[in-house]
């Protein structure tokens, strides 16, 4: 069998290819490279066509918005994401602790979120500031949000046309953020769990609040309801609410293996986290 | 057509481009210094610097790193930073099985070239995605940090 692959220069070349033949963007490999394999010194098998789209300097980059959102194109790296401060903290933090530091100069945020694994790493933090996918094809742009955009394990809403180009993260205020990944060991860790939080207080009230888990089910979960729990209500009130919000949590999240572990952990993570905003004199990065 | 620079060289390969690095490395190109451990990147046997950057080459394939410049083992050791590093791991008795050793001095190196001054963490951090069945990593952290003292200056 004789395997089509194309190496696109430019992102007008991918979008004709994608059209024409539907071939797959392949950019870091560090996913698809190990699920193709075939064996040591034999060539991985695709069951499509595949474009290598590591060389378009159109997808790399990160440029900040006039609005105070974020853009950060399909090929940028974990390493790149972990060192640039405009990036909001969860999603640095998730970036610096993906793999190791060889994994972490190859993978892409585009083929993280295009994988749709439920362990990966970013979609997590991005779900939880409410990013969304810039999606190009030769009949123009889409954008959607990121949480509508990946359907299930493995599942995203990618037209056959489409090539991801980028996500944007909006400018979210926030007071204290939490981000935890657990894993086996500190490098080269599968998430077995994690978790980003982000409250926001003004004047002593609490004008946002969010949790996104990961790992915790087919996709990334949030749960708008439980959020609205804590929404608008005095920080002093929290603590008595906690019980609610973590009963709340606990209803969303619907782990496949290990449910009543990923259920405890997740819970002990939250009230960790609440309680720590509670008592946190000013704004900080709860640990 | 694929030409990229290999040890400083310009190289090119005509195979298909799904080919992974490391097999182009070994079978076309002869350099078996790089190791295959597990073919996942996660055991970082396979590292190589793509442009200056640490990257396991069992992920990557070929067609991904046309322009790109690829240093291996075999390029490292005739530099005077791959002789320091090579002198102070052999010096520290780093090395049992040598099975992970291009590796880790690939990942070494990785380190060196982005800071030349590494405390005990930097190093640990820097080679965490090298897996090491033999020494326990105190020697090879110790090696390591010994060829960014004794080599001051290179990096």
């Amino acid at each position: 069998m004789v395997e089509k692959c194309f190496i696109p220069t430019s992102l007008a070349e991918a979008l004709e290819i994608r059209k024409e033949t539907k071939a797959r963007p392949l950019a870091g490999g560090t996913d698809l490279m190990v699920q193709y394999k075939q064996g040591q010194g034999i060539t991985p098998v695709f069951p499509w066509p595949v474009m290598i789209i590591s060389s378009i300097g159109e997808l790399r980059g990160i440029e900040k918005g006039e609005d105070g959102s974020v853009l950060i194109r399909a090929l940028t790296t974990p390493y790149e994401i972990a060192n640039c401060q405009d990036v909001p903290y969860p999603v640095r933090e998730a970036a610096s602790r993906m793999g190791a530091v060889a994994l972490r100069n190859s993978a892409t945020i585009g083929g993280n979120i295009g994988n749709a694994s439920p362990k990966g790493d970013l979609p997590q933090p991005l779900i939880l500031l409410d990013a969304t996918v810039v999606l190009k094809s030769l009949d123009g742009d889409r954008e959607v949000l990121l949480d509508d955009f990946i359907l299930g394990s493995k599942k995203t809403d990618l037209r056959d046309d489409e090539i991801i180009y980028a996500v944007r993260i909006p400018k979210v205020e926030y007071t204290h953020v939490f981000y935890r990944k657990i894993g086996t060991r500190r490098a080269n860790a599968i998430s077995k769990l994690s978790l980003s939080c982000l409250i926001r207080v003004e004047d002593g009230a609490v004008t946002d609040f969010r949790a996104s888990s990961g790992a915790a089910g087919p996709k990334v979960i949030r749960s708008r309801e439980t959020e609205a729990i804590l929404k608008g209500r005095r920080l002093e009130d929290v603590k008595s609410l906690i019980p609610e919000v973590l009963d709340g949590w606990n209803r969303a999240i619907s782990p496949h293996a290990m449910p009543e572990y990923r259920r405890n952990t997740t819970r002990r993570m939250l009230e960790h986290f609440l309680l720590e905003s509670v008592s946190a004199s000013s704004e900080c990065i709860i640990h | 057509m694929i030409e990229f620079v290999l040890n400083g060289r310009q190289v090119r390969f005509s195979g298909n481009p799904l080919t992974r690095l490391i097999d182009v490395l070994r079978e076309d190109f002869g350099l078996t210094g790089t190791k295959e451990g597990c073919g996942e990147g996660e055991c970082g046997a396979c590292s190589v610097l793509r442009n200056g950057k640490l990257t396991t080459s069992c992920l990557i394939p070929v067609g991904a790193v046309c322009g790109d410049e690829i240093v291996t083992i075999e390029g490292l050791r005739e530099t005077e930073q791959g002789k320091c590093l090579i002198d102070c791991f052999a010096e520290a008795g780093a090395v049992q099985c040598g099975f992970c050793i291009p590796g880790m001095v690939m990942a070494a190196q990785a380190l060196l070239l982005c800071n030349s001054h590494p405390d005990e963490d930097d190093v640990r951090l820097a080679i965490s995605g090298n897996i090491c069945r033999c020494t326990g990593y105190d020697l090879i952290v110790d090696a390591i940090i010994m060829a960014s003292e004794k080599g001051a200056g290179l990096w």
